[in-house]
């Protein structure tokens, strides 16, 4: 499917046992923490990301698949919008639980 | 309090397993998620931002001190620890595992609760008066009027698909604390003056988008009638209520189009074809529901304490709190006791797994293990003898629960916002945080009086910004979070719809900007004038040359 791109995508979706946020990683696996995740630069490689995504949903491994601006935090990849930087962490407003406590809230490679 | 018959049980229990094996069949892949998700939001299993999202109902907002220890249970044992109170007197859990959820519905069905009725376009959970029953305003207890249509109104198979979700409230009291103007349908419980019971009836209120004040469509429905009143309304809506735009799908849409004299006139047109059916309850099944909500036996007591009046005198948070958190109850002697749960700088709403146990504990002890759940977010101990108080608020205040600023400025309304909600513009709850630290002085608080203020992250109001003194609604402004100012809305029974001042401010903007309308109805304000009078005989512009011009 031919799209239109402003800039790198990546993408994050929900782990269908417990919600958990998940990011996409190069190989198809997914991980808990957004420094992973495969970053796609063109429209071609954002539908061989989307193409992998969608085969753990259809797996039932992952749910609500969302393709996300991308951008770099100390040199790695993180969402470009707070919507998806909240969603990355944790809520702001309780810094003391949520993924940003430990990205090991449970193990990170998943 | 109502207790279930063996048809509740049955019905609950059967449904938690139907559930189970709907969760195994999709953690199997027997089920798509375009086919599980209609399944889970029946049994109030969202999915938010971070993770899975369960709303249970708390009916009527009405509990029990052993339901809401298993509350605190549920909290600590697959959330993690703490659960939000919300405006449509429920609880909402942020961090439950699917894989878990059959379990958390089994717990909460062996304490008559549950989570249906939370979501989907059914009849929603009936809210209510949060001192139903108990306070000394009223006319009758609308809790066995919220029971029926609870009971009529679980998996109605013909209002399980509404064009819209649809929302119930009752109120029996002069003061509307239950916002019934604002809902799809609101009740006034009355009498006329042969001393009948009966209701006045209001359709078409909603906020959303397009906010709406209910129009009163019958003022006098006759207590017996009440259910088959209500399909009638609801069959007019089933039938045309828009199905081609969810935006203009609710009731208030299409009573807007018809005008509220011709809903009345297809309203009655439809109920004189059903009002001799057996849709309503015989008069024994009503009188065996009103039962279960039998005033308990207090005795009259003296409203003069001396204890309560010495503490009163040199504690001047006792003081405050006595005048502001305690509601007069019919039976001289007793109140009710609202528990603020909006600490200046916490989250408005949530409670601790520790402070649900101990409003448990003070409810067994001091409030026949009774509990309610006010859609402002706050709890209350019904039915409390006065000369218990003094105990009461030295438990509360140890435990941070004895903040004494229920209906002023600080007792926010703030819905999840961008920190939990997937729909959301903006954040909500630091507003409210910020807010609180701002005002954090309650010598100040006292002398500002009575100010409702209510944030929503996004248009969809869940925080009623619409219906607030002052009313704060999060938008998205090219990707950045920015906040309009919103003045004069009401949600009591004086209902009106919140205008919007100006242009947006940031998060530091719209707190100075609170503080600059505080500042003006303090220098407008006529002696003993609250808040809202003022800025409705004031009107907004002296509000905006405040706000505005030395920006
Ligand atoms: C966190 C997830 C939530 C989602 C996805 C959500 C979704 C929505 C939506 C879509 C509407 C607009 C409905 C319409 O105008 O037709 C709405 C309205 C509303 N919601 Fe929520 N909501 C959430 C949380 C809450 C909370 C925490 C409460 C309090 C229990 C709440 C109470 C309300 C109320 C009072 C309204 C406005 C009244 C009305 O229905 O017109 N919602 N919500
Ligand atoms: S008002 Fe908007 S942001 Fe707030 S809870 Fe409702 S849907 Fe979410």
């Amino acid at each position: 499917m031919a799209r239109k791109i402003k800039g790198p995508q990546m993408i994050v979706a929900n782990r269908l046992l417990d919600g958990r946020v998940v990011f996409l990683k190069a190989d198809g696996g997914w991980s808990a923490v957004a420094a992973d995740a495969a970053v796609a630069a063109d429209e071609a490689g954002v539908d061989a990301l989307e193409a992998l995504a969608q085969k753990s949903a259809d797996d039932n491994f992952v749910l609500s698949i969302e393709v996300i601006d991308a951008t770099e935090r100390d040199g790695k990849p993180y969402p470009a919008h707070m919507k998806f930087a909240m969603q990355a962490l944790g809520p702001s407003v309780r810094p003391d639980l949520g993924y940003q406590v430990s990205p090991a809230w449970e193990q990170t490679d998943l | 309090m109502y207790a279930y018959d063996k048809y509740d049980h049955a019905l609950v229990n059967a449904r938690v397993e139907e559930f189970r094996d709907q969760v195994n069949r999709r953690v199997k892949g027997e089920l798509t998620e375009e086919e599980f998700r209609p399944l889970r939001l029946m049994n109030g299993l969202y999915l938010q931002l971070h993770a899975y999202m369960l709303r249970v109902a708390v009916p009527y907002g009405t509990l029990n001190g052993t339901q809401m220890r298993k509350l605190a249970h549920i909290a600590r044992k697959y959330d993690k620890g703490y659960g939000h109170f919300t405006t449509r007197q429920n609880i909402q859990y942020n961090w439950p595992k699917l894989s878990e959820t059959p379990d958390i519905l089994q717990e909460l069905a062996d304490v008559e609760m549950h989570a249906i009725q939370t979501s989907g376009n059914c009849i929603r959970n009936v809210t209510t008066d949060q001192f139903a029953g108990a306070t000394a305003d009223e006319v009758a207890d609308p809790r066995p009027y919220a029971e029926l249509i609870r009971q009529w109104s679980t998996f109605h198979p013909e209002f399980s698909f509404l064009p819209r979700k649809f929302k119930i409230a009752i109120t029996g009291a002069d003061i509307d604390r239950a916002a019934v103007k604002w809902h799809d349908i609101g009740l006034v419980v009355k009498k006329n003056d042969a001393g009948e019971i009966g209701f006045e009836v209001l359709v078409g209120g909603g906020m959303g988008r397009t906010p709406v004040i209910a129009k009163t469509i019958r003022d006098f429905l006759p207590e017996k009638d009440l259910l088959s009143y209500l399909e009638a309304i609801l069959r007019v809506y089933n039938e045309q209520g828009r199905r081609d735009n969810k935006y203009k799908a609710r009731i208030k849409i299409l009573v807007d189009a018809l005008g509220a004299d011709e809903y009345a006139r297809q309203t009655e047109e439809e109920w004189q074809k059903i009002k001799d059916q057996p849709i309503d309850f015989p008069a024994e099944e009503a009188a065996r529901i009103k039962a279960y909500f039998a005033p308990p036996p207090l005795q009259v007591l003296s409203d003069d304490v001396p204890a309560v009046d010495e503490l009163a005198k040199k504690n001047f948070l006792f003081a405050a709190w006595l005048q502001n958190n305690t509601n007069q109850h019919k039976v001289p002697g007793h109140v009710n006791v609202t528990i603020s749960l909006k600490p200046h700088g916490g989250i408005p709403g949530d409670a601790t797994a520790e402070q649900m146990d101990l409003v448990a504990a003070l409810a067994d002890e001091y409030s026949q293990g009774e509990l309610r759940i006010s859609h402002e977010q706050n709890l209350i101990l019904p039915h409390v003898a006065k000369k218990d108080l003094p105990a009461i608020w030295t438990d509360l205040d140890e435990a941070g629960l004895g903040i004494p600023n229920a209906g002023l400025l600080t007792d926010i309304i703030a819905c999840p916002g961008l920190d939990y909600c997937s729909l959301a513009n903006a954040r909500s709850i630091p507003l409210a945080q910020q807010l609180g630290k701002r005002f954090d002085d309650f010598k100040r608080l006292q002398d500002i009086g009575p100010l409702k203020i209510k944030i929503s992250g996004c248009i969809n109001s869940c925080g009623h910004h619409h219906a607030g003194h002052i009313g704060i609604l999060g938008v998205d402004r090219k990707g950045e979070e920015n906040y309009q100012l919103l003045l004069g809305g009401s949600g009591a029974e004086d209902a009106s719809k919140a205008a919007i001042l100006g242009p947006g401010f940031d998060e530091n903007g719209i707190i100075d900007a609170v503080e600059k309308v505080v500042a003006v109805y303090l220098g407008e304000r006529e002696e003993g004038e609250e808040f809202l009078a003022t800025y409705r005989r004031v009107g907004p512009q002296v509000f905006k040359e405040a706000v505005y011009d030395a920006r």
